[in-house]
């Protein structure tokens, strides 16, 4: 009995722990009827809306007084009677748990910042924009952004923002040393070159970031200045490429030849910004907010831009990074017009410019609707050139829906490259994995 | 009402209360995992109808699984067994009578009380190469000339999370055996002694015999817990580079929640369940066999 017993507690706590350990299984309910959007009294209807947050300010501005001493939630609510917000500002680390745990069980937002948005539409979880989104704000949208989110002709989410990068570093340093910005890779190779025998090893020339936070970037930067890139011209996966192969060859050879930062498999892109905000790294390529960036953090490294380094005789071509609001279905909700008319309103009066420059401004963003590039400039006239290097960059394949499986595809098979694998039988085994 | 039966039933009511929370907390949520693991769930988390074993198969199938199923052995038993070595070793000195014990005591807590993701923070500050505090005292020491970079390969990672691992147990451990220690009777020791026994004689008979009930207790809590830890691999790695510092439990998180494979990550989670209900039930029997034989 006494042993029964004990072995009846031993699994007890083995199930107690395991609960507290396993947070990774959602615990869902079958049937996604989202509640949201009812309407408690008369004809008010509440809006579940989640916010990624961008920065320090994202929280203050849509739910604190960062609005000029008001918030983005009570002035919508104030504008637009009968229309309530539940809005909750989540971080980039759990929005996608949040969100995931939230569809799973059955209580989708109405509204979604985020990134992704291929798996949502795919499996019939989001409205169409033509359903909610007022014409004259939906032709205020750059159409090249409008294009990203297009899968069978359908538009199924509109931009928020964009970032896009280029290649920053440091002016003083390149003076000290006597050299020029690369342009191609064999130019920066020389220079970073230049830059290790010049600092005895004491500077990094060239940044690297490989980790799952954003190792898909690097892909980009490197396949895209060698004419490759995730998809050929017909929009096909061709993660294995000739051009690819060679690219990321080329920079596990910058690793190899100790011309980056030590661990780009756990070296952030982040981490990178901070070594060069401290004069540790020579060259970094970083989003428009970097000076903002680096600013922030006490730093006075003297910083100019150019294009990211392309292969000889390719195009360098700038990564640009855009997120996207979307609308989830909601079958429950009692009148779908008024739904869809609320949601139109909400977009609306982001995108107005009052409101929406300043929260483009606000974080180091550029914006993604016509109406705003006119007050954005007038306000900062660097923004001007930025907005040149966003009409010509390439996006993300984020329309199609193994893009998931590919992201971390390309971010494991560089990594193993770095301990040593073959970047050609990596690629190999994703594009088989992906394209069948 | 019945004496008999009024004795009979009441420790049952006392139960009841948590019989209730754990039914709702923790096996109601089990039984969901377990009953996910042989449903189809897609992407965005929908769970669509039953299809067997497939997410056990794709799950084994993975190439990841052997590399993260080894990690996980290795950092289970190295976290475990160095640390309950390491705790046992501690617990014997802080037994001792000697000035400042109490403080000595209270400064082995730390690390224990201390959130394991500031613990495996700072200790990501510490082995930085660029400017971790390890090069810098070492460099103003004259030990080493050049900054040394801690992390030079995954090996290293895996060392380093283990040796978090360990550093973070070690509290626990001590704090089990010394209260084991505690409750022995000096008059055996005095005894043993009076017989001529040696230090590791004492040892061997008298006190670990005695204090393995305590080891016993946090050998198989360490191991539960230890095996589901998430917070110091993913700390410090994320399991980085291509999975090779994943343990299971961080290996199912990133498989959820970055690569979508979310029926996968389920029929993982259950194996890792029912793994562990392995382990800790034979370690469990045999203890108590070898108690009762004894």
């Amino acid at each position: 009995m006494k042993k029964i017993l004990a072995l009846l507690l031993t699994l007890a706590m083995v199930f107690a722990l395991c609960a507290c350990g396993q947070t990774a299984a959602p615990a869902a309910s079958e049937a996604p009827a989202e509640e949201s959007a009812e309407a408690p009294a008369g004809d008010e209807i509440t809006l579940d809306v989640i916010i990624c947050q961008y920065g320090p300010n994202t929280q203050e501005w849509f739910l604190g007084s960062g609005m000029d001493g008001t918030n983005f939630v009570d002035k919508f609510e104030a504008a637009n009677p009968g229309v309530k917000l539940n809005l909750e500002v989540v971080s980039w680390n759990d929005v996608y748990t949040v969100v995931d745990t939230r569809i799973a069980s059955g209580q989708a937002p109405d509204i979604l910042n985020i990134d992704v948005f291929a798996n949502y539409a795919n499996e019939g979880l989001l409205e169409p924009v033509s359903q909610y989104c007022p014409e004259e704000l939906y032709n205020d949208f750059f159409p090249s952004f409008i294009e990203q989110s297009v899968i069978d002709g359908t538009v199924w989410a509109v931009p928020d923002l964009a970032s896009a990068r280029a290649l920053y570093y440091n002016v003083d340093m390149f003076e000290e040393v006597g050299i020029e910005p690369p342009a191609t890779w064999a130019e920066l190779e020389d220079a970073a070159q230049a830059i290790v025998d010049f600092y005895d090893g004491e500077v990094y020339p060239w940044g690297i970031d490989m980790t799952t936070d954003e190792g898909q970037a690097a892909f980009a930067y490197y396949t895209w200045g060698n004419g490759g890139g995730f998809v050929d011209a017909e929009g096909n996966w061709a993660l294995n490429s000739a051009e690819n192969v060679e690219a990321i060859e080329y920079a596990i050879g910058l690793v190899n030849k100790g011309y980056t930062n030590p661990n780009p498999a756990t070296q952030t892109r982040y981490d990178l910004q901070d070594m060069f905000a401290a004069g540790k790294l020579a060259m970094c390529i970083a989003p428009n907010s970097m000076p903002t960036y680096c600013a922030d953090k006490g730093s006075t490294v003297n910083m100019a831009t150019t294009a990211i380094p392309a292969n000889e005789g390719k195009t360098s071509s700038s990564v640009g990074v855009m997120d996207r609001i979307m609308a989830f279905k909601d079958e429950a909700a009692p009148d779908q017009a008024a739904r869809d008319e609320a949601i139109g309103k909400f977009l609306t009066f982001f995108y107005d410019p009052e409101n929406y420059v300043g929260w483009v401004s606000m974080e180091g963003f550029l914006p993604a609707v016509n109406s705003a590039v006119e007050a954005l400039v007038a306000a900062d006239p660097s923004f001007e050139a930025w907005l040149d290097v966003l009409s010509s960059c390439q996006f993300y394949p984020t329309a199609k829906g193994e893009w998931d499986a590919v992201k971390q595809g390309t971010i494991a098979a560089e990594q193993a490259a770095l301990t040593g694998a073959s970047v050609q039988e990596q690629l190999d085994a994703l594009q088989a994995q992906i394209a069948g | 009402m019945n004496r008999t039966l009024e004795k009979k039933i009441e420790p049952y009511i006392w139960l009841l209360p948590s019989l209730i929370l754990m039914a709702v907390f923790v096996v109601f949520p089990i039984l969901i995992v377990f009953k996910l693991s042989f449903s189809e769930v897609s992407k965005s988390g929908l769970v669509g109808g039953f299809i067997g074993f497939k997410n056990f198969a794709d799950a084994i199938s993975l190439p990841a699984f052997k590399t993260v199923m080894l990690n996980t052995l290795y950092w289970v038993v190295s976290v475990v067994g160095l640390s309950t070595i390491l705790g046992f070793v501690i617990a014997m000195v802080l037994n001792q009578k000697f000035r400042g014990r109490k403080i000595a005591r209270a400064i082995v807590v730390f690390p224990w009380a201390t959130s394991l993701v500031i613990q495996a923070s700072v200790w990501n500050y510490i082995i930085k190469y660029e400017y971790g505090n390890l090069n810098n005292i070492l460099l103003n020491l004259g030990i080493i000339k050049q900054a040394v970079n801690w992390r030079m390969s995954y090996q290293l990672e895996f060392i380093w999370e283990c040796g978090v691992g360990i550093f973070v147990t070690i509290p626990f451990v001590t704090f089990c055996v010394l209260s084991g220690l505690q409750a022995i009777d000096n008059s055996l020791y005095e005894a043993a002694e009076i017989d001529g026994a040696s230090f590791w004689n004492r040892l061997w008979h008298i006190t670990i015999p005695l204090v393995k009930p305590s080891l016993t207790v946090s050998t198989v809590l360490n191991i539960i817990y230890v095996f589901n830890s998430f917070p110091i691999i993913y700390t410090m790695t994320k399991g980085a580079p291509s999975n090779k510092t994943d343990t299971l439990v961080t290996y199912l998180y990133m498989l959820n929640f970055y690569d979508r494979q979310k029926g996968p990550a389920t029929a993982l989670s259950v194996i890792g369940f029912l793994v562990l209900c392995l382990c800790a039930g034979i370690y469990m029997l045999g203890v108590m066999r070898k108690e009762d034989n004894g």
